[in-house]
C-alpha cells in the first residue's frame, strides 16, 4: 500500500480552475431579494429615533422587532444581538436590513434613513475587563523571591484582517416553515444552532448547506452566524429568499478581526541563568462583544511559556471590551500573539544575560515528559532539537549570522520555536462538540463521507476522502465527500482549531476500519462513529489545570530579512521551516499550508497594519489594508519530520494553524538582529522601524 | 439625466466637450474607483461622460526631433517596453499598480487625475514634460508642472481635452526613480523621488530633483537646483546636508491611512541623500 | 439606446445601454458568466480579471463603453483551450489551487503573461502575477506552476 503522504490531485481542482465552482455570490435563487444593512455611525450611544423613508411596494425593513425568537447570536457568549435595539456599541453595528428587488433603489432608501442618536462616552482602552482568569503552576511567589534577577518587558500585537479573497455572504431561502441557509462558512452546525433560537423553531426546520468557500482563516467561524440570523429573519418576514452579500469595504469594516494584545512577561532568573518562573499578564481587546474571546484568551494563556519548560508560572489573562469592531477567530486563535511575546522575551532575556539566544532557548526547550504550563504533560516525543539542527543547516544560519553582524548592516536572521495544541481546548471535544461522522457504503461499492467539515481551501475535501480511501484500499474516485448539508450529515464539529484531520479524520479512520471489517460487495451499509475522549485527558476548566490538548504539533522557522536603510522597508530574503505534524496526509496540500501560513504570519509581523481612530477603521479596503503580493515573497524551503501521533489518523496531528504561528516572531527577531534595535511591537512597519532606529533601545 | 457617449473620433469628442458639460474618461482605472457604487448598480457620475480610450488619434508613441510624443490614451504597458520612452518614465511605470491596471491606464489619465501620489508625475515634472490641450477652438501646449495646480485640479478649460504628452530629449549621467510603497508591487506611493544629474568633467551641468506624495503637488524647485550648477561633484557631495536643508520646508507630507508625515519627510530626505552620495565620476556608460 | 458590440468568448455580442456599467456586472448578470468574481471592486485583487485582446484586465474597473470592438475572454472561454489544459495540469502538479477564488484570475494572468513572454524568468512571473492577490497560498507554488506550464507548453505560447 503506498504512503498516504504521497500527493494526489485535489478532488475539486477541475471546478476551481475552470471557474465552474459556484460560491455563494454566484447563486441567485428564483425571486431572491437583495439585502443591504443599515449600521451605526457612532461608536457608542443610544438610538433616540429612527425614521424610515416610505418604502415602495416589494420593499421591507427588517429589525429586532421582526425576530420571532431571541435577539442574540449564539457564539459561546451570546452577547451579540442580531440587530441592535437601542444601544449601539461600535461603528458599523447592524441596526436593520432593507430588502427588496433592486439594489439601486435599496441604496437610495438606505441613505434616506434618518437616525438620531444620543452619544455616550466610548471606551477605547482596557478599563473594562469583562473576562478575567488566573492560574498557577508550582510556586511562582517563592521563585520570584529567590530570584537572582528579575526581568520584565511588555509586548504588543495589532489587529489583523483575515482578507479571504471571497467576501462574506449568506442566502436564506424559506420553504414553508423550513429555512435553508447557504453561505460562505466554516461551521454549518454553528450557523444552524444560531438560527434556530432566533427563529424560535424546531431544529429540523433549519437546514444549512455549504457551497465552495473562498478562504476563511477563522473569519467565517462565528461571524456568518450573525448574517445568517439576519437573513433568516428577513426571509421569514418577506417569505422570499434573501441574499445578504458583502462587498469588500463593508466586509473589512464590520467583520471580526484578530484580537490585539498587550502581554507583559516577567521572568525570575535563577542560578545558571535558568528561567525559574514566569509571571504573565495577557490582555486582549475583545471589541464590542465578547463572542468567543474567552476561548482565544484561553489559548494564549495556555501557551504562556511557549515552547519552553518553566517550573513556576503565574498567568493572568483578561479580555477587555471596547467600542470597536468585535474581534474573533483568526488562524492561531491567541497563539500568534503569545508566541510573538514569548519568543521575543526569550531572545531579550538571553541578550540581557549575555547569552546566545538560540542556545538559551534550546536549554529551556520542553522535553517529552515535562509538565506543560498548565501542569499537564507533554506525552509525546518532541523532535524540536533535531528540527532546529535541520533548520540551521537549511538556512546556513550560523555562518550568515556571523557574516552579517560583521559586514552587512541591515541584514539579519531570526529563529522561532513554537507549537500548536491540536483540537479544542481541554474537554471541549467531549463536552461541547461531541463529534459524529457517518459513512455510507453504496450498493455500487462507492463510499460517501458524511461530515460537516468545510473545505475552505485547506484541502479537507481531498485529505479526508484520502483517509477513507487509503484505509479501504480503494481508488480515491470511489470515495465521495459531498459539500455538507445539515439535513444529510451529522455534526462532526466546526472546521476550526486544527481538528479536522486529527479529530474528524481520526473518527473517519475508525469508522472506515469498522466498515472494512463488514464490507460486502454489492451491499449498502451505513455506519456512525462518535467521538470518545481518551481517558488520559484531564482538564480542569476552572483551575486551568491539566492537559489542554491531546496533541501538539511543533515548528521551527528561520527567516532572513534585509532592511533598506533609506526607507526602512523590510524585504524577505528567505524562509526555512521544519514542521512536525505527526504524519502528512498529503504532501502537496501540506506544503500549501506552509506556503500560505508563513506568508500570512510574516505579514502579521511586518506588513499588515490596521488602525482604529475614535472607533473608525482607517484602512477600509484592500488598497489601504496591505497584504502580500507575489512580489513580496522570497525563496523558501519546508521540511517535515514524522512523529506519528498514536490517536491521529495514520499518525496525523493538526497543521492548519501551526504554519502561521512561528512566522511573526521569526521575522521580528530577524529585523531586530538586522537593525540592532529591540522589536517589542508588531507589525514592524517601516514607520515603526524608523522610530526605533532613531530613538529605540539597542 | 447623465449622458454617456462614445465618440467616433477626436473631433466628435471635442464637439461634445465644446457644446456640453462632459467629463473625459480614459482607461477608467481611477474614475471607476472614485465613483464606485455597489455591485450591479450603475456608477454615479455627476457629469456627462465621454469615453475616449479607444480613439486611435490619441494613441501611439512617436519620436520627433529632440522629443518623444505620447498619445494621451496610450496604455501604460505600451510605454513600458518602448525604447523611445525615457528610461526614467519606464522605471516609474514599471513600479505602478499591476499588469492589469497598466494594460488599461493611460499617461493622460494619470496626469488628469493629478493625485499627489501619482507615480508618473515626478518624472514628468523632472523631464519638463508638456501637455497638448485641444478644443474645437484650437490647441495649446502647457508644461505639466504648470497644468497641475493641486490634487485633481488642472488649469484646463471644460471644452479642452488632454491629447498628447511631449517629453524633450535629455541626457543624464545619473538618474534614479525610487517609489516607496507598502509592499513591493501594487501599492500607492507613500513617497517617491525622481532625480537626475549630468556630471560633466567633474562638474554639475544639470541637477534635477522631484519628490512625489509629500505635498499637494510634485515638489520641484528649479531655483534650488540651479544653485548647484557649476559646482564640482565633490562640492555637491560635501554640501549634501545643505542641499537637504533647502528641501526641508518644501517637503510637507501628511498623516494618512498609509503612512505618517515624519516617515515620509525623513525618507524623502534619505532618498535624496542616497542619490547624491551615489554620484560618481561617470564612466563611459551613462544613466543608472 | 446605444449598443456596445464586442466579442465575448469567441462569439459576437451586443449589449444595450448602460455604458457606465462595469464589465464585471455585464458578464455575471447579463451573460451568467460567474467565473470572474468580485473580490474587492477596486482593481486590487484580480479576482475579476478577464482577457481583453489577450491582455489581463480587471473587469470591475472596465466600463462597458470601453469594451466596444474588443475581444474579451473569460475563464469559461479560456478553459476550452489547450493552453488552459497545460496550465491546469501544472497548477495541479504544483499545488497552486486552494480555495479557488483567485484561481480563474490567476490562470488568466498566467495566460496574459505567457502570451506576451513565453519564457519568463521567475521574477517576470512574479511581476506578471503581481496584480492577483492570493491569501491561501504564499504564491510560491503558483509561480512554480507557471514556470512548469511554460516548459511543458513549449510551442503553445
Amino acid at each position: 500500500m503506498r504512503d498516504i503522504s504521497t500527493s494526489v490531485p485535489k478532488t475539486d481542482h477541475w471546478e476551481k480552475t475552470a471557474g465552474t465552482a459556484k460560491y455563494v455570490a454566484d447563486l441567485a435563487p428564483e425571486g431572491a431579494l437583495h439585502a443591504l444593512t443599515f449600521r451605526s455611525p457612532i461608536p457608542h450611544g443610544e438610538i433616540r429615533s429612527l425614521v424610515l423613508p416610505d418604502l415602495p411596494e416589494g420593499y421591507a425593513s427588517v429589525d429586532a422587532r421582526d425576530i420571532p425568537g431571541k435577539n442574540g447570536v449564539h457564539i459561546i457568549q451570546d452577547d451579540m444581538p442580531v440587530f441592535a435595539e437601542r444601544t449601539l456599541r461600535y461603528v458599523g453595528e447592524p441596526i436593520l436590513l432593507l430588502v427588496g428587488p433592486d439594489k439601486t433603489v435599496l441604496k437610495r432608501l438606505l441613505s434616506a434613513i434618518r437616525l438620531e442618536t444620543v452619544p455616550l462616552e466610548p471606551v477605547f482602552d482596557d478599563r473594562r475587563a469583562d473576562v478575567w482568569h488566573h492560574y498557577v503552576k508550582g510556586d511562582p511567589d517563592q521563585a520570584f523571591a529567590r530570584a537572582k534577577r528579575i526581568i520584565e518587558y511588555e509586548y504588543q500585537t495589532g489587529l489583523q484582517e483575515q482578507a479571504y479573497l471571497e467576501p462574506q455572504g449568506m442566502i436564506a431561502i424559506p420553504e414553508g416553515d423550513k429555512m435553508t441557509l447557504i453561505g460562505s462558512i466554516q461551521c454549518p452546525y454553528y450557523v444552524k444552532n444560531a438560527v434556530v433560537p432566533v427563529l424560535g423553531c424546531a431544529p429540523d426546520k433549519v437546514r444549512v448547506i455549504q457551497p465552495p468557500v473562498g478562504g476563511a482563516f477563522g473569519g467565517k467561524e462565528e461571524f456568518p452566524s450573525l448574517i445568517a440570523c439576519q437573513a433568516a429573519v428577513a426571509a421569514r418576514k418577506t417569505k422570499r429568499p434573501v441574499r445578504l452579500i458583502f462587498e469588500r469595504p463593508e466586509d473589512i469594516e464590520v467583520t471580526t478581526k484578530r484580537h490585539p494584545a498587550r502581554i507583559r512577561l516577567r521572568a525570575a532568573i535563577g542560578e545558571g541563568n535558568v528561567v525559574e518562573a514566569i509571571a504573565s499578564d495577557i490582555r486582549l481587546d475583545g471589541g464590542a462583544y465578547l463572542g468567543l474571546s474567552n476561548v482565544v484568551l484561553s489559548r494564549s494563556m495556555i501557551a504562556t511559556t511557549g515552547a519552553y519548560t518553566v517550573p513556576n508560572v503565574s498567568c493572568s489573562g483578561e479580555v477587555y471590551v471596547t467600542n470597536t469592531v468585535p474581534t474573533g477567530a483568526f488562524r492561531g486563535f491567541g497563539a500568534p500573539q503569545i508566541f510573538f511575546a514569548v519568543e521575543m522575551f526569550f531572545q531579550h532575556l538571553a541578550k540581557d544575560l549575555g547569552e546566545d539566544p538560540l542556545a538559551f532557548k534550546l536549554r529551556h526547550l520542553a522535553k517529552q515528559g515535562d509538565l506543560t504550563a498548565t501542569s499537564g504533560t507533554f506525552r509525546d516525543p518532541i523532535l524540536v532539537p533535531k528540527m532546529v539542527k535541520r533548520a540551521l543547516e537549511m538556512s546556513d544560519y550560523q555562518n550568515k549570522t556571523r557574516r552579517y553582524s560583521g559586514e552587512s548592516p541591515y541584514r539579519g536572521l531570526g529563529l522561532s520555536l513554537f507549537f500548536h495544541g491540536c483540537g479544542f481546548t481541554g474537554s471541549g471535544e467531549a463536552t461541547i462538540i461531541k463529534a459524529e461522522v457517518q459513512l455510507r457504503k453504496n450498493a455500487d461499492d462507492t463510499v460517501d463521507v458524511l461530515i460537516a467539515a468545510v473545505d475552505m481551501g485547506q484541502g479537507a475535501k481531498t485529505t479526508l476522502a484520502k483517509i477513507v480511501a487509503h484505509t479501504l484500499d480503494l481508488p480515491l474516485d470511489r470515495v465521495r465527500f459531498p459539500y455538507p448539508d445539515t439535513d444529510v450529515v451529522p455534526d462532526s464539529g466546526p472546521t476550526v482549531a486544527s481538528r479536522t484531520v486529527m479529530i474528524v479524520g481520526g473518527l473517519l479512520e475508525k469508522a472506515t476500519q469498522k466498515l472494512k471489517a463488514r464490507w460486502v460487495s454489492g451491499v449498502a451499509v451505513q455506519l456512525t462513529e462518535r467521538y470518545q475522549p481518551p481517558e488520559w485527558i484531564k482538564w480542569d476548566e476552572k483551575a486551568f489545570r491539566g492537559d489542554a490538548y491531546p496533541a501538539y504539533s511543533w515548528g521551527v522557522d528561520v527567516v532572513e530579512v534585509s532592511v533598506d536603510p533609506r526607507t526602512y522597508q523590510v524585504k524577505i530574503e528567505g524562509t526555512w521551516s521544519v514542521y512536525d505534524v505527526g504524519k502528512g496526509i498529503d504532501e502537496r496540500i501540506l506544503e500549501g499550508q506552509a506556503d500560505g501560513g508563513m506568508t500570512q504570519g510574516l505579514a502579521y509581523g511586518y506588513m499588515e497594519n490596521m488602525e482604529i481612530k475614535q472607533g473608525v477603521l482607517r484602512q477600509r479596503n484592500l488598497t489601504d489594508y496591505i497584504i502580500p503580493t507575489a512580489c513580496d515573497c522570497g525563496p523558501y524551503a519546508v521540511e517535515w519530520v514524522e512523529n506519528p501521533f498514536v490517536y491521529g489518523p495514520l499518525g496525523a496531528k493538526g497543521a492548519g494553524e501551526l504554519t502561521l504561528i512561528g512566522a511573526a516572531p521569526a521575522v521580528a527577531a530577524a529585523i531586530e538582529n538586522a537593525i540592532g534595535r529591540r522589536i517589542r511591537k508588531i507589525p514592524a512597519t517601516p514607520e515603526s522601524l524608523l522610530e526605533l532606529i532613531e530613538y529605540g533601545k539597542r | 439625466m447623465v449622458e454617456h457617449r462614445i465618440p467616433e473620433n477626436l473631433n466628435e469628442a471635442l464637439k461634445l466637450l465644446y457644446h456640453g458639460d462632459y467629463q473625459v474618461m480614459a482607461g477608467g482605472t481611477d474614475l471607476m474607483v472614485q465613483r464606485r457604487s455597489l455591485s450591479d448598480t450603475p456608477l454615479d457620475f455627476p457629469k456627462n461622460m465621454v469615453y475616449c480610450a479607444h480613439l486611435q488619434e490619441l494613441r501611439g508613441i512617436r519620436k520627433e526631433a529632440h522629443r518623444v510624443e505620447i498619445g494621451a490614451m496610450t496604455p501604460l504597458e505600451d510605454l513600458l517596453c518602448h525604447p523611445e520612452v525615457p528610461s526614467l518614465l519606464r522605471r516609474a511605470i514599471g513600479e505602478m499598480a499591476s499588469p492589469a491596471i497598466r494594460h488599461v491606464a493611460t499617461l493622460g489619465g494619470n496626469i488628469a487625475n493629478a493625485s499627489p501620489a501619482g507615480d508618473t508625475l515626478p518624472v514628468l515634472y523632472l523631464l519638463d514634460a508638456w501637455a497638448e490641450l485641444r478644443s474645437l477652438a484650437g490647441s495649446r501646449m502647457i508644461l505639466i508642472r504648470d497644468l497641475i495646480t493641486g490634487p485633481r485640479a488642472l488649469k484646463i478649460h471644460p471644452e479642452e481635452m488632454l491629447t498628447k504628452i511631449g517629453i524633450p530629449e535629455m541626457h543624464f549621467s545619473h538618474e534614479t526613480f525610487v517609489k516607496v510603497g507598502g509592499r513591493q508591487a501594487d501599492a500607492i506611493s507613500k513617497v517617491s523621488l525622481a532625480a537626475a544629474a549630468d556630471i560633466v568633467e567633474g562638474k554639475v551641468s544639470d541637477l534635477r530633483i522631484a519628490f512625489g506624495a509629500v505635498a499637494p503637488t510634485v515638489v520641484r524647485d528649479e531655483t534650488l537646483e540651479g544653485a548647484w550648477e557649476g559646482a564640482t561633484l565633490s562640492e555637491l557631495k560635501v554640501g549634501v546636508w545643505r542641499l537637504l536643508d533647502m528641501y526641508v520646508p518644501l517637503i510637507r507630507p501628511i498623516d494618512d491611512q498609509r503612512s505618517g508625515k515624519h516617515y515620509r519627510h525623513q525618507v524623502a530626505l534619505n532618498l535624496l541623500r542616497d542619490f547624491i552620495e551615489s554620484l560618481s565620476e561617470p564612466t563611459s556608460e551613462p544613466g543608472r | 439606446m446605444a449598443n456596445v458590440n464586442f466579442v465575448l468568448n469567441h462569439t459576437p455580442v451586443a449589449v444595450e445601454g448602460g455604458l457606465n456599467r462595469r464589465l464585471l456586472d455585464v458578464l455575471r448578470t447579463d451573460f451568467g458568466l460567474k467565473g470572474p468574481k468580485e473580490g474587492c471592486g477596486e482593481g486590487e485583487c484580480g479576482a475579476c480579471a478577464v482577457l481583453i485582446d489577450h491582455r489581463i484586465v480587471n473587469s470591475c474597473l472596465m466600463p462597458l463603453a470601453n469594451c466596444e470592438g474588443k475581444d474579451i475572454v473569460t475563464i469559461e472561454g479560456f478553459s476550452e483551450t489547450e493552453r488552459f489544459t497545460v496550465l491546469q495540469k501544472a497548477y495541479s502538479e504544483c499545488g497552486a489551487v486552494q480555495c479557488g477564488f483567485c484561481t480563474p484570475g490567476m490562470i488568466l494572468a498566467s495566460e496574459s503573461l505567457l502570451h506576451a513572454n513565453p519564457h519568463p524568468t521567475e521574477e517576470e512571473v512574479r511581476i506578471g502575477l503581481s496584480g492577483n492577490l492570493c491569501r491561501c497560498t504564499g504564491y510560491n507554488m503558483i509561480v512554480k506552476a507557471v514556470l512548469l506550464a511554460a516548459k511543458e507548453g513549449e510551442g503553445l505560447w
